[in-house]
């Protein structure tokens, strides 16, 4: 996780918003300039960045929040709005027979996603070939090669044959009898008007359904003028928005799925065969301000305080059991990495912020401790105080953790239990960052 | 290339022009017209609001970038300004004024993929440059605007710069260079160009196939160093690539080689097992001069992997590749303001020439429109 100094100003100056009893220009107009910040940071076109954020502040200053909704959750919901409007929900690739076509600038990941895309419709049960039409770039016929070997997945390509439109043609002959065939391309620019020509005849002969832009997530500025061009060569269907397991937010894919009225189909998110996934605009438009899951930002925000009542009630009595720890761990999983969560909190956003390294310790914690308490029996869980020597030893070896790291939880458990005894009643106040140092280790209890 | 920053930049001259025009023409003085002829805005005697537009139709784009900024403007103290200014013979730029054009600047900055911390320190750069300076009326204004920028550009391009060529000539041989980068902005290919530029120059190149991840990767290098009549030093897929380059050094001293270029796999700056390992790279086999290679058409990430590249490893300098592709130049300033460190080269297209030596004062010239692109 890189630390997002952007996602904290931003989310100051929603703060700021939320404190306010109404919305005012000023506030609009910082809020609006920190999200412009965030978006711009993130590589979305200027202009485009522009057209938004007057966009956005007209709808904030315009529109009434609606009943229940405070100003700060109103003008996070025009954004992401607005956001969604520009992205969309992502463009369906069937699972059915198709003619799929890769295209993009050099170096974008076009065959690594080839691949990808490959072992994806092997896996859902189509029979997928891919075809290596890249017959300039040295090493590419290999790399295709190897990679669809490792698969499984058959391939066609012709070493030394530098027609690509003519490879592309046999290649398709040859995989005439599977599902899904998909066409890998050399990589070109907007301005190569050689290669735009010789894409536009791989096109003519490829016949295919899905003609997908592959585009690296750290393209800058440039990413709107290189999807029109090549939307205006092969008309394409989709976006495929590679390297995102970096710190790329994407936005110059955001632009060119804008410019060329299309959607984003895949993401991809490593390096392996398995590491694409589909695209999903809220987690993309979260990572683009750099702030926390906004759609369930602003649900969150009323589930708060229904949670905190349950809560309370239950620790009211003064029973915080093991089983009590678990669920709420299984909670904060489900909603998603734990940095994210906690800038959801209201808290969160109160003040203190824990650094990216405790995040880390205090997740890979957590992860240990819901493995250790699956190996526990359920009276265990209900009374932790059965728990003896033996039954730790019965309970590391069943979830391959050290006994001290068992007796580690028992004592947060135990600490956990008496700080919430301890803060009876105040449950809507409770401190998270006392709570997360203790899940952190090498913290006396 | 780089067309598109001189459009933008001068969008930015015109708002700070018609910034300093708004102040003279607020005196509204027939004789100031001839001397100003060529801004017909500010030379009418309409009232102050009237005069502004004028200005305004003149500079579309720094006008937009002014909207959207949409700073509330303070207009009683602005006629009060130009009240005294009339008695005045000179103009001092203040802080308000710079405002507006230096968003102008900001944006144009931004446009050029200058990522957005590098874009504010320069535009802080060049408003200490600016602030306080007495402006003759009728003196270029865009000329005190470019002196700014073309100022702190080349400060932030000239940093620890160093000669290519004369580096080589004066190391010890083989001298070792190893690259690295990110995945797909061209590390093999640029292996390729630089090998090709030094034996143009009489030098005995080694390449060294340090890519033992990615598939295909060494029979890539390999196609280079048969085109290229070079030895390539190989191992198999999934090898060490320390161990490779190792070698590769063994080689280069055992046959009297000058120079070894070693490649290594792409790998995201967030993987920390993959930066541990370029970690081992350098510590095992010592390079003399790191080389990091990005795309010139990055945006904002550019900054945040160069930080991670040059905070494990002591980055010596840099090539930008793909700079054919219409790349607007940002990078490269974005990547030398952050690893601090010269940007070697330029790669402007596919084939082994298209490789440019790069001089500060060359980007800026273009950039700043003085030269042809």
């Amino acid at each position: 996780m890189v630390l997002d100094n952007l996602g904290g100003s931003l989310r100051n100056a929603l703060r700021r918003i939320a404190s306010a009893n109404k919305i005012d220009k000023a506030l609009v107009d910082e809020a609006v300039r920190e999200i412009q910040r965030a978006l711009l940071q993130a590589d979305v076109n200027v202009k485009l960045v522009m057209q938004l954020s007057n966009k956005i502040k007209e709808r904030a200053l315009d529109e009434k929040p609606p009943a229940g909704m405070n100003p700060r959750e109103h003008v996070i919901n025009i954004v992401y709005q607005e956001l969604i409007n520009l992205v969309g929900r992502g463009t369906d690739v069937p699972l059915k027979k198709q003619n799929i076509m890769l295209i993009g600038l050099q170096g974008s990941g076009k065959t690594t996603t080839a691949a990808k895309l490959a072992t994806y419709f092997q896996r859902k049960g189509l029979r997928a070939a891919v075809i290596c039409a890249d017959t300039f770039r040295a090493g590419a016929y290999d790399q295709l090669k190897a990679l669809c070997e490792r698969q499984g997945i058959f391939f066609y390509g012709e070493k030394g044959n530098p027609d690509a439109a003519a490879v592309a043609k046999s290649g398709l002959e040859a995989a005439k009898r599977y599902d899904v065939k998909i066409v890998d391309t050399a990589g070109r620019h907007a301005l190569e008007a050689d290669l735009i020509q010789e894409m536009m005849d791989i096109h003519a002969v490829a016949n295919a359904d899905q003609k997908l832009l592959v585009m690296d997530a750290a393209l800058g500025q440039q990413a709107s003028e290189q999807a029109r061009a090549f939307n205006e060569a092969v008309q394409i269907t989709g976006v495929i928005i590679t390297k995102l397991d970096g710190t790329a937010k994407g936005g110059g894919a955001l632009s060119a799925v804008a410019e060329t009225k299309t959607s984003v189909a895949f993401i991809g998110v490593g390096e392996t065969p398995a590491d694409l996934e589909k695209f999903e605009a809220d987690r993309f438009i979260s990572r683009l301000l750099g702030m926390g899951d906004i759609k369930t930002l602003i649900e969150r925000a009323q589930e708060v305080q229904t949670d905190q009542a349950v809560n309370v009630d239950a620790l009211m009595r003064g029973k915080f059991t093991l089983k009590d720890m678990y669920q709420q761990m299984e909670a904060m999983n489900k909603l998603g990495p734990l940095k994210q969560i906690m800038q959801m909190l209201p808290m969160g956003g109160l003040g203190f912020e824990l650094s990216d390294k405790e995040y880390q310790m205090t997740k890979t914690r957590l992860d240990k401790y819901r493995v250790i308490m699956d190996s526990m029996t359920a009276a265990e869980l209900e009374d932790p105080k059965i728990i003896t020597a033996s039954r730790i030893v019965r309970i590391s070896r069943g979830s391959g953790a050290s006994t001290d790291l068992v007796r580690e939880l028992l004592k947060s458990h135990q600490a956990m239990q008496k700080a919430i005894k301890g803060m009876r009643g105040g449950m809507g106040k409770m401190n998270m960052k006392r709570l997360m140092k203790r899940f952190s280790p090498g913290t006396k209890m | 290339m780089f067309n598109r920053f001189k459009e933008k930049l001068s969008g930015f001259k015109e708002a700070l022009s018609s910034k300093i025009q708004e102040k003279v023409g607020a005196k509204a003085d027939q004789a100031e017209k001839a001397t100003t002829a060529e801004k017909p805005a500010a030379a009418s005697s309409q009232p102050q609001q009237e005069a502004r537009s004028g200005a305004v139709s003149e500079a579309p784009k720094a006008r937009e970038a002014e909207r959207d900024s949409s700073k509330p403007k303070n207009r009683l103290s602005f006629l009060e300004k130009a009240k005294t200014l009339v008695f005045e013979q000179e103009v001092v730029l203040e802080e308000k004024d710079l405002d507006e054009p230096l968003w102008a600047l900001e944006m144009a900055l931004l446009e050029s993929d200058v990522a957005l911390p590098v874009a504010e320190e320069i535009v802080k750069e060049v408003k200490s440059g600016l602030l306080g300076v007495k402006k003759k009326i009728g003196a270029d204004t865009g000329e005190l605007a470019e002196e700014a920028l073309r100022g702190a550009l080349l400060n932030i391009l000239s940093r620890n710069h160093i000669d290519f060529d004369e580096y080589i000539s004066d190391k010890e041989k083989p001298v070792k260079i190893l690259f690295v980068g990110v995945n797909g902005t061209g590390k093999t290919t640029s292996i390729a160009k630089v090998a090709k530029h030094l034996m143009d120059r009489g030098y005995s190149v080694v390449l060294a196939a340090g890519d033992t991840f990615r598939a295909g990767a060494i029979e890539q290098l390999e196609v280079h160093g048969n085109k290229l009549g070079l030895k390539v030093v190989k191992h198999k897929t999934g090898g060490d690539p320390a161990a490779v380059i190792f070698d590769a050094i063994e080689y280069a001293k055992a046959h009297n080689k000058d120079v070894v270029l070693a490649d290594t796999a792409g790998r995201l700056h967030t993987n920390i097992n993959l930066m541990d390992q370029m970690k081992k790279i350098v510590r095992v086999t010592k390079p003399d001069l790191l080389i990091f290679v990005d795309e010139a058409i990055a945006g904002n990430d550019a900054v945040e992997r160069a930080r991670l590249f040059n905070e494990s490893v002591p980055i010596g300098g840099s090539i930008l590749t793909k700079t054919d592709a219409d790349a607007k130049g940002g990078s490269a300033i974005s990547v030398a303001y952050i690893t601090g460190k010269p940007v070697l080269f330029l790669g402007i297209g596919q084939t082994y020439p298209d490789l440019v030596k790069f001089e500060p004062q060359w980007l800026v010239d273009r950039l700043m429109g003085e030269a042809e692109a």
